[in-house]
């Protein structure tokens, strides 16, 4: 750490953030697990991201990197931060091309702000992670976090097409473009879509868009057992019908398969999806007023408070896994909701309990994991819990390659340090 | 090549694995780009993935490029030998491993075709999703390095969105893991830089897929249009309407005459011919497949035709998909560009390059993915008339800037390969160039593994300055220091 005191470093980041920019000391609302930057900024322009990473580079200063805030607490607790970047002031929609139906982004939108925009033309992303008014469009992409309709529509990495970047040592870099089809030079898009900031800090994105489906029907099926749940799982997964989402939620268990298409198509999909659950289970149809609640109580699951872990599985393990998850939470006295893709084999799991009951519980149910065919991931807990256990567990063989990048692209190590997947 | 290196390479794969004759050689001189020729120091075909590993260990300890070769269908030669290096021959590693319908999966070595993919989980219900043109006799690893497309990627995307794991040799021939049967294995995305890296960061020795249910409904018409102008509204048209077709798929004047000529498919003679094809729910395809007629209509379509038999679709394909081999029939050679633009400046770009075949002299046939502006310009000639081919050669590259003026790529799915290295810079300036080459340096630092592609200028990768710092894992034991 530089030994010149904070005003002088305010000055100094002052001038390289640019013109808009807001510089401040950190204070206590700043903290996250008790850590509290030294210095705030948030620039207003990519060239002010950009000269402030050169800056810090420059003074050998560490960076966290935070758009809407809401993952603050994901991956592991990290060290000291000396600044901490704010995307927020980079909030526009910088071109809606709905004749091509893409859009770019800068990185501090939030996700219902985009989605505004772009359904003045009839569009929108079709992404429904946790916390949309808050999330930016920056977190989401570097978390690659989604939602319920990933079934119909994939995650943030299925939809990006470009994206712009401001590196550690200052430099800018874009990869991709905004046409829908390419293959030109490597797609670092991709590489930087879930590594939650330690490459670089995204500037902006592009991505294809969907079309927003005049109409929608949610199945809801309560069903008795999780044994129920995971065959009406299988069998709706293993249909011909074209559901864009099929979430589970246990606890009891509740099976919801959504359709969103043109009129005549919803109906007549729910109506199949419901000869599909059959006796094992009662199910109804619900639409409008009715079928937005029951998304809202569904996304209440990832309310805060509580720890979320992040079971996958192949599909046709997810329930066994489940189950022996809600034999185990019990013997072990802790409390355990889940609620995630059950055609994807990607739920999070919630947890509540004593730390060290649950981080026995995150590693046994990491020892039921071959590697390759599963993993549990703390994506939300408190920083006891993910000290006492590494929050992403193992990372495999490819780890001493991810490593090799992380030198080249941060080779001090300054940027989000140890908050990347495995610890980057 | 040096002897030593060449006994190692024959003790691995054994005598009737690599191939040393000169004249025996040739058959890899080039991938399906035949402009590039190169013919490889040695080639091996290995049997196994240890095989792989052993023969990239051995390059590695000896700094000698190697270069992986699937089925050679290649259009930007990507596969293109390295004449001091080693080619590895994949085609004998051509199991499917395991299918596991329940799970929606497939495990496969590169060498199995793409389209042996689906036919193996046919009678089940399921496919594979990305079908390239060349799909009956390309692989799957050719695949991967090229994320190839196809006619369905508009709606379903391309290997990148299917493949969920790997099992590769690195070029120090360390063999990895990355992703696997279950999403979202925890790390950094490498799998989806690893796609569509055209072999130049590792060898692809295991692939796991995804499976798609075969859609419950499918109806394709195919509609003439007095220009290509008039087919691009009809284009808009559908997609501002909110459907998104599984394909659509252009042809002109030029390409419908040589698909005629040479597989009959009994197009009609047209300026312009759309083949637009719905799949899904039952219900949808009937609602919006009635939306997609009223559109072309209303673009003055001046015949529609709709396959009402899987024959008659079977047919549609069958003259778009040989379109490029057709070419053939009505010029002695030609050359095949894969420039991408946004859809809306479709009109804009093929006046240009109307205006260009004017110029030139030469004959420019269209095929192209008008859904995701993916052109496919085929410009023809005749090799025999002295200055022609290097008037062709030019003519390519100035429709490669007529894409870049439009925002667009200069490569949708064949790759920047060997080809179009040099057009790379005017696409991408030096620092997104210098930021794309920090991933080659993580990979291959010795920069031996398929050297040439991609990039025109590689970037060294010596220490990267400023102070180091222990990583986490390090301290904690958990890695080394790379």
């Amino acid at each position: 750490m530089p030994v010149a005191t904070t005003t002088a470093l305010l000055d100094r980041l002052a001038a390289q953030a640019g013109p808009g920019a807001a510089v401040r000391a950190g204070g206590d609302d700043d903290a996250v697990d008790g850590v509290q930057p030294r210095l705030v900024a948030a620039p207003g322009t990519g060239e002010g991201v950009a000269a402030t990473l050169a800056w810090a580079s420059s003074e050998g200063l560490s960076v966290r990197v935070s758009g809407g805030g809401t993952k603050q607490q994901w991956g592991a607790p990290g060290g000291t931060v000396d600044l901490l970047l704010s995307t927020a002031a980079l909030c526009g929609v910088v071109e809606h091309r709905h004749g091509d139906l893409t859009a770019t982004v800068e990185a501090g939108a939030p996700l219902r702000t985009v989605d505004a925009v772009l359904g003045a033309h009839g569009q929108r992303l079709s992404w429904d992670p946790p916390w949309p008014e808050q999330a930016t469009i920056g977190g989401i992409v570097a978390t690659n976090d989604s939602g319920p309709r990933r079934h119909g529509h994939g995650a943030p990495r299925d939809s990006i097409i470009g994206v712009t970047m401001a590196r550690m040592d200052g430099r800018v870099a874009k990869a991709g473009g905004i046409v829908v089809k390419n293959v030109a030079g490597y797609d670092l898009a991709r590489l930087l879509t879930g590594s939650f900031g330690c490459l670089g800090v995204i500037l902006t994105a592009t991505f294809k868009l969907t079309p927003a489906p005049p109409a929608s029907r949610t199945v809801q099926a309560t069903v008795d057992s999780l044994e129920d749940a995971a065959s009406v799982a299988a069998d709706l997964a293993a249909s011909s019908l074209t559901p864009t989402a099929i979430e589970v939620a246990w606890g009891p268990a509740r099976l919801l398969a959504r359709f969103e298409s043109v009129e005549a198509s919803v109906a007549q999909q729910a109506d199949a999806a419901c000869a599909i659950v059959g006796a094992r289970g009662a199910s109804v149809v619900l639409a409008g007023e009715q079928e937005r609640a029951a998304w809202e109580r569904h996304a209440a699951h990832w309310s805060p408070g509580g720890t979320l872990v992040k079971l996958s599985t192949v599909p046709a393990e997810l329930f066994a896994t489940l189950a022996w998850l809600r034999d185990r939470a019990a013997a072990d006295g802790l409390e355990m909701a889940a609620a995630g893709r059950a055609g994807l084999g990607v739920v999070d799991v919630r947890l509540d309990g004593p730390p060290e009951a649950q981080a026995g519980l995150v590693g046994a149910l990491r020892e039921r994991l071959p590697a390759g065919r599963g993993s549990a991931v703390i994506r939300r807990g408190g920083p006891e819990l993910r000290r006492r256990v590494d929050p992403w567990g193992p990372i495999g063989d490819g780890m001493r390659v991810m490593m090799a990048i992380k030198r080249q692209f941060d080779p001090a190590a300054l940027l989000n340090p140890g908050r990347g997947p495995g610890g980057l | 090549m040096e002897s030593h290196v060449i006994s190692g390479l024959e003790r691995i794969v054994g005598p009737d694995g690599i191939v040393r004759d000169d004249g025996e050689l040739l058959t890899y001189e080039t991938d399906g780009l035949v402009k590039l020729r190169s013919k490889p120091g040695v080639a091996v075909l290995p049997t196994s993935a240890e095989q792989v590993q052993r023969v990239v260990r051995l390059c590695h300890e000896h700094k000698v490029p190697f270069v992986a070769r699937g089925q050679g269908t290649g259009l930007s030669g990507g596969a293109l030998p390295h004449p001091d290096g080693v080619l590895i021959v994949m085609t004998r590693m051509n199991r499917i491993l395991d299918v596991d319908i329940p799970n929606r999966r497939i495990t496969v070595e590169p060498g199995v075709m793409n389209l042996d993919v689906s036919k193996a989980v046919a009678a089940a219900g399921y496919y594979y999703a990305p079908d390239p043109s060349s799909q009956v006799i390309c692989s799957i690893g050719g695949n991967l390095a090229e994320n190839s497309g196809g006619a369905h990627c508009l709606k379903y995307g391309f290997t990148v969105h299917h493949v969920l794991g790997v099992e590769a040799v690195l070029p120090d021939g360390e063999l990895v893991h990355l992703g696997g049967p279950a999403l979202d294995a925890p790390g950094l995305d490498l799998l989806g830089v690893l796609v569509g890296s055209e072999g130049t960061l590792a060898v692809v020795t295991k692939v796991v897929l995804n499976l798609l249910r075969k859609p419950a409904a499918v109806e394709t018409l195919l509609a003439a249009f007095d220009s290509t102008e008039a087919a691009g509204n009809a284009v808009s048209g559908i997609i501002g309407a909110g459907i998104i077709p599984a394909a659509v798929e252009m042809m002109d004047r030029v390409t419908i005459e040589a698909a005629e000529a040479a597989v009959h498919p009994n197009f009609p003679k047209t300026e312009a011919i759309l083949i637009v094809e719905l799949d899904g729910a039952e219900a949808d395809v009937s609602a919006l497949f009635t939306r997609v007629e009223e559109v072309c209509n209303e673009a003055r379509a001046s015949e529609i035709q709709i396959a009402r038999t899987a024959e008659q679709r079977a047919r549609f394909w069958q003259g778009r998909k040989a379109a490029f081999a057709a070419m053939g029939r009505v010029s002695p050679s030609y050359y095949v560009q894969d420039g991408v633009i946004p859809r809306t400046r479709l009109p804009e770009v093929l006046g240009r390059i109307r205006d260009l075949s004017e110029r030139s002299g030469l004959k420019i046939g269209n095929v192209f993915h008008a859904g995701d502006g993916n052109l496919h310009p085929l410009v023809c000639y005749d090799e025999r008339i002295a200055g022609q081919a290097d008037l062709a050669q030019e003519v390519a590259s100035e429709i490669l800037t007529y894409c870049l003026d439009a925002d667009g790529s200069i490569t949708g799915e064949h790759g920047v390969g060997a080809d179009k290295a040099e057009h790379l810079p005017k696409m991408f300036s030096e620092s997104d160039l210098d930021t794309m080459q920090l991933v080659r340096c993580a990979f291959d630092p010795g920069y031996i593994c398929n050297p040439g592609k991609v990039f025109p200028t590689p970037r060294l990768c010596g220490e990267v300055p400023g102070p180091y710092r222990r990583h986490p894992a390090e301290a904690a034991g958990l890695a080394e220091r790379v």
